[in-house]
């Protein structure tokens, strides 16, 4: 019968409960960098690291390097965890709150992760370290906005609870080959780029690989709605500096957008029962020759892809989906904080840096000459592009924990046909102003 | 037996006492206070009163979770129990007879594998095999010539298809169990009323069905509690979607417990399913022992 217990969630909530018997309140003060030894030793100690990266993964490769390094250096054993994202994510603020905290952990960035455990006092304030290392100085500006968060665990202002290693962006992936065949130049205008969306559909293709079963619809509406976007906007929208309008003339382009592709058979409406990873693997099986979403696909068509292809910024675009990659967080509980804070300093090691830039990783500080990688170039080098012209626009969930599957619940109807425009954007808007609540 | 003689029995209650109490009764009485709670699962819960309960009678979203779950019950109660009953019967009277004992024990455990399968297998098996552009039902379904359909993407069809999976992993239990309790029934009767020219159909009223109450109670008790507090498939298969086309209170409950971190509220949504399903197990309860009384006299 595969019975559950009385209530789902009281059983989780028992859980939650006794796990939150030494409730914490907030922080101690940080303290200053002189109270930091950088150069800890570790014998007889052992670090334990979190992470949810698949071991053959950039940053898993380079990770795995940074241990051996850290035992060597500190004499600390490494009790090395590799957790699953959704493990991480539905559970870490019971975990943190226990004494079960690992002593590092790889966690996601944004308000509704990352903030909410800085803002209920369970991560460390890591400022003290930041200035006793110096990874100020190797994080821009926008790197730096994921890092640092304000009491109420809204991202941009305030303490550093993390330290990202590597960035991350969404961009267009192309198979070269059948541009090649159909004679098609890579776009630079969203006009040239839908003529390339209509040459292809002419000759009986569906163009984009889409999914609005999961993120990437959502990542493909946002990059619509930032095109006439400015800074201000992006800014509003992920920190409330001033209500977000759905209604207004960047939303309602982008949702008119995605309707007139879907009608015009650009995505197909088999994308609302399309994961992620199908539409990466129709990418990959060459099925569809666009696919808009992460560079943490690179490394995957880097390995599965039979053709030739190439990547580049969304036409027109001035900023796009992107931000810093997951941080390193220091949780509250962790008794090794000075190995912690070590360990991090040896993830943003040249070594370890470039280790990741030749893997298809986004390294935050490698050197340029040390990418010998021709495609990781050409990775880093769209990052650099869109770093340099302030172009990180962070994702269109971030802003609610619930807006992911909200986001995907809208885009369905959407793509599906039952709301129309006008009601998808009023469900967003909804949706939106429900979850941000909390910080308002 | 006096109270004096019986009191040493009370003894041997303790331990599941304790079990139930730790395990059910601390938690759900948890459960019932955070629903009167603003709480995000870390910091002490706040009191605030009928808030959370007010708000969900004003939920579409939770009214919607719960008319999803009258299809979960078509689909794990009344489909599964109607099909058990007529495959139980016969297997046990047609097939059984026929075919020996070795056929009806391989069929047997054929019906039941889905039982034992777990979900989040199952779950990857169908999503392949319901895949819209390369899944196996698509593929035969346009080799002749009907043309494929997106089954878990498609509003008009999520709640149906996960309906149909969960047809498939139910039919198993009823079967198993009705044909368990078609061992009690004596043969003879069979025998008797085939004599008379009793066909099957005739055999299955007057025999099968009345010979098999309790079991068929027991079934339909268990498997609407069961249906109400569905989660797994609809996780597993469309978290809900496409929009909210398949989300059923259990898996809202746990998408505001873990997903929005409105824990407060998953308690309320929590506590209104317990409300539900204690209402209707009730319910079933009294009717059996209503049952039972008439049969006595």
């Amino acid at each position: 019968m595969g019975q559950r217990r009385i209530v789902t969630g009281s059983a989780l909530a028992l859980t939650a409960t006794l796990l939150l018997a030494a409730c914490s309140g907030g922080s101690d003060s940080a303290g200053s960098s002189e109270d930091i030894d950088t150069a800890p030793k570790g014998d007889g100690q052992t670090l334990t690291i979190w992470t949810y990266e698949s071991a053959d993964s950039a940053m898993g490769i380079a990770w795995d390097k940074a241990m051996e390094k850290f035992t060597a250096e500190t004499g600390a054993k490494v009790d090395f965890q590799l957790k699953s994202f959704e493990q991480i994510n539905q559970s870490a603020s019971q975990v943190l709150n226990s004494d079960s905290a690992p002593d590092v952990m790889e966690y996601n960035k944004g308000n509704a992760t990352s903030g909410l455990l800085s803002s209920q006092g369970l991560l460390t304030d890591i400022g003290p370290a930041v200035e006793a290392y110096g990874w100020g100085d190797k994080l821009s500006s926008t790197l730096q906005t994921t890092a640092k968060y304000s009491d109420a665990g809204v991202m941009g202002t305030g303490n550093w609870y993390g330290i990202p290693n590597y960035g991350e962006y969404v961009q267009v992936y192309y198979n070269k080959d059948l541009f090649e065949k159909y004679d098609l130049e890579v776009p630079t205008t969203l006009d040239e780029f839908t003529t390339v969306l209509q040459k292809f559909k002419d000759e009986g293709i569906t163009p984009l690989s889409e999914s609005a079963s999961e993120y990437p619809l959502g990542q493909l509406i946002y990059q619509l709605a930032l095109l006439n976007a400015d800074r201000q906007w992006v800014t509003d929208y992920q920190t409330y500096t001033a209500p977000a309008d759905f209604h207004d003339a960047n939303w309602t382009a982008a949702a008119t957008t995605v309707k007139e592709w879907v009608d015009k058979g650009y995505i197909s409406k088999n994308a609302t029962g399309i994961k992620a990873q199908d539409a990466g693997d129709a990418f990959t099986a060459g099925t569809n020759p666009i696919f808009f979403s992460g560079s943490w696909w690179h490394g995957t068509f880097e390995k599965d892809a039979k053709f030739d292809w190439g990547t580049f910024l969304f036409p027109g675009a001035t900023m796009s989906p992107g931000s810093s990659g997951n941080l390193w967080v220091v949780p509250e509980k962790s008794d090794a904080k000075d190995l912690a804070y070590k360990f991090i300093d040896i993830t943003m090691s040249p070594e370890i840096q470039n280790l990741l830039g030749n893997n298809g990783g986004v390294p935050v500080a490698a050197e340029d000459d040390a990418i010998t990688d021709e495609k990781s170039k050409e990775l880093i080098t769209n990052f650099n592009k869109l770093s340099e012209q302030d172009g990180l626009a962070f994702y269109p969930d971030w802003p609610a924990p619930s807006f992911y599957a909200d986001l995907n619940s809208s885009l369905q109807e959407l793509v599906n046909g039952t709301k129309t425009v006008d009601q998808v954007l009023d469900q967003m808007q909804a949706d939106y102003d429900k979850g941000t609540e909390e910080y308002k | 037996m006096t109270w004096e003689s019986r009191k040493g029995y009370w003894l041997y209650l303790i331990p599941g006492a304790l079990l139930l109490t730790v395990i059910i009764v601390v938690p759900l009485g948890w459960n019932v206070y955070l629903s009167f709670t603003k709480y995000r699962g870390i910091k002490p819960p706040t009191w605030i009163g009928l808030e959370n309960w007010q708000k969900l009678f004003q939920d579409e979203e939770f009214w919607a979770s719960f008319q999803h779950s009258i299809a979960m019950v078509v689909a794990m109660v009344v489909l599964p129990t109607l099909i058990g009953l007529v495959l139980a019967s016969l297997l046990f009277d047609l097939v059984g007879r026929r075919f020996g004992g070795k056929v009806v024990g391989l069929l047997r455990a054929v019906y039941y594998l889905p039982q034992i399968l777990p979900i989040a297998i199952a779950a990857i098996v169908v999503g392949w095999i319901l895949r819209p552009d390369d899944g196996a039902l698509n593929e035969v379904l346009t080799a002749i010539g009907l043309g494929g359909h997106n089954w878990l993407g498609s509003p008009d069809t999520a709640l149906l298809s996960v309906g149909a999976v969960l047809v498939w992993i139910q039919i198993g239990y009823p079967v198993v169990v009705f044909m368990s309790a078609l061992q009690r029934i004596d043969p003879q009767l069979y025998e008797a009323a085939e004599l008379d020219g009793a066909n099957w159909w005739q055999r299955f009223r007057a025999i099968t069905l009345s010979g098999i109450r309790p079991e068929i109670f027991v079934v339909v008790l268990t498997c609407t509690v069961a249906a109400l507090k569905v989660f797994g498939p609809v996780y597993a298969l469309t978290r809900g979607g496409p929009g909210s086309s398949t989300i059923v209170p259990s898996y809202y409950s746990y998408t505001e417990f873990f997903t929005a971190q409105q824990v407060g509220y998953g308690a309320t949504i929590a506590t209104a399913l317990t409300v539900v399903v204690l209402v209707v197990a009730i319910f079933f309860v009294r009717a059996q022992f209503r049952l039972a009384d008439e049969e006595e006299r």
